[in-house]
């Protein structure tokens, strides 16, 4: 397990790279207006209404934007919250640790395709 | 040093003892949690936050995948005050997180990659800080209805 | 003469034959304005405890012989100003290594580390002397010679929390040395070295923390050196794939 997780970490810090750079470029926005301008009333809900949504959803941009911007924070998620469990002395269960972040993140990755496919 | 905990017992160690015994290595008194390894440790917290803005993004985009009803069931719980609450705690965490990695991106680009040359560190900035800006910009007016 | 203060001094002492852990030691200094820790450690040595053990040398932050950690801070002590610092002044040895004797470390686990990088030039075929020299133009040399400052005080090693935390990360000062060779346009050993940086020591290791960059005295930004080395890697990696190897193998 520790020789297949040297094996990938430069994909997995080059994922971890994006979801930092494209990840918090991406949900700057998203956050701001899903996350708390709509829910505290400033942006109307309407302009998330259905209809509109899922056309912009569904357009090949955004289908592409929506996929990163599920996937690539889920890369940098994991990869930060590896090396916080190592930094608090946990080198010892980083074998069991690395594996399942990881495989959330890949899985999650591998959803978010899934998910913008079948809008 | 009075507060320094035990570091990792093998750190440092030569690949052959020494002739005499010597004192296990201590960690660096400030970890993990004060001074700059504060600011370390949240950093690598915010982790967390993105991890579960992904996860709820799936959510959102699978219900906007599933039709009309499970859209707007998804979007009633943009009110819970949980929801609200966790938002603006990532909305603080992606500020961190960006101006801290911007901070730490210039000095990391190599000298030259092939023949091309990264610009100069505070070109660099500006354009990184131009690019959030406007990312954010448009896509936060896309989502609000003001364009598109 | 100036003003003469007294400070207290709790300084670390372990003598592996008679403590069974390190302990510490109070002494009680007139320190001269001027004076840098080192002064003050000297001083203890020679006019209150002779048996203090520590190292120096140079006294002008060049051979990197006296870091120690002072207030919990890896500082080079002939170069640490004392007045600013309070009555009370805590001395002790450079954390994250193993202590031979008081502010005496174990160094050779840091040297292994620096001779596994190859830190010399590789070329695939050496050149004849009457080919005459390699030669490098000024812009060249400035690739990397930042990353060349390093006196091997440390410093880095006593800041990093992956290094308190993982014994294999080949470190600050090693991968900036090694990256150092890297960027040297004599050299041609880059792919041999990205080989040792992305095995059991791993660059990747490295969480950006900044704090080796923070503590270096002599400004050879180590966290640029490993992160940069990162991409470089991340590129060897991407363009193995794609293309077959060839070069100084």
């Amino acid at each position: 397990m520790k020789h297949l997780l040297l094996r990938i970490e430069p994909v997995v810090w080059f994922l971890f790279g994006q979801g930092i750079m494209i990840g918090t470029m991406l949900l700057t926005g998203w956050v701001l207006v899903l996350g708390l301008a709509i829910p505290l009333g400033l942006v109307s809900p309407d302009a998330l209404a259905y209809e509109r949504a899922y056309g912009l959803g569904s357009h090949p941009i955004g289908r592409l934007l929506l996929a990163a911007l599920i996937a690539l924070p889920l890369w940098k998620g994991a990869h930060h919250l590896r090396h916080l469990s190592i930094d608090f002395g946990g080198l010892s269960r980083d074998v069991v640790v690395a594996p399942i972040l990881y495989g959330i993140a890949t899985l999650g990755s591998l959803a978010a395709i899934v998910a913008v496919i079948r809008l | 040093m009075s507060t320094a905990r035990p570091a990792h017992p093998q750190v440092m160690q030569p690949s052959r003892p020494g002739p005499t015994r010597t004192a296990p290595p201590m960690r660096p008194a400030r970890m993990p949690l004060r001074g700059p390894y504060l600011t370390h440790s949240l950093f690598g917290a915010t982790g967390l936050i993105y991890l579960l803005l992904g996860l709820l993004a799936l959510e959102i985009v699978w219900a906007l995948g599933s039709g009309e009803e499970a859209w707007n069931r998804v979007r009633e719980n943009f009110q819970h005050p949980l929801y609200i609450g966790f938002h603006t705690l990532a909305f603080a965490s992606i500020l961190f997180v960006g101006v801290r990695f911007f901070r730490l991106f210039p000095p990391a680009q190599p000298p030259r990659i092939g023949p091309a040359k990264p610009p100069p560190p505070g070109v660099l900035m500006a354009m990184l800080y131009a690019a959030w800006i406007g990312v954010a910009g448009v896509l936060a007016l896309i989502l609000a209805g003001r364009i598109f | 003469m100036g003003d003469v203060r007294n400070k207290t001094f709790v300084v670390t002492r372990f003598d592996p034959d008679r403590d069974e852990a390190p302990r510490t030691q109070r002494y009680q200094v007139p320190v001269q304005p001027d004076w840098k820790v080192l002064d003050a450690l000297n001083y203890i040595k020679d006019e209150i405890d002779g048996t203090l053990s520590h190292r120096w040398s140079c006294r002008m932050a060049v051979c990197g012989s006296c870091g120690m950690s002072v207030n919990g801070e890896p500082r080079l002590t002939c170069k640490d100003a004392l007045d600013q610092y309070g009555d009370t002044v805590e001395i002790g040895p450079l954390a994250n290594f193993p202590v031979i004797r008081d502010l005496v470390i174990e160094m050779e686990g840091f040297l292994e580390k620096l001779k596994s990088v190859k830190p010399w030039i590789i070329r695939a075929k050496e050149k004849a002397v009457e080919e005459g020299p390699l030669n490098q133009s000024p812009e060249q040399l400035e690739e990397f010679r930042k990353f060349s400052m390093c006196i091997n005080c440390m410093l880095c090693y006593a800041a990093c929390p992956v290094v308190a935390n993982e014994p294999d990360f080949l470190g600050p000062a090693a991968i900036a040395l090694g990256h150092r060779y890297n960027l040297d346009s004599r050299d041609e050993g880059a792919a041999e070295r990205n080989e040792i940086f992305r095995g059991e020591g791993t660059v990747f290791s490295c969480s950006y923390a900044n704090e080796c960059t923070e503590v270096c005295p002599k400004h050879v930004e180590p966290a640029a050196a490993v992160n940069q080395a990162k991409l470089n890697v991340l590129i060897d990696w991407a363009k193995g794939l794609v293309l077959p190897r060839g070069g100084a193998q």
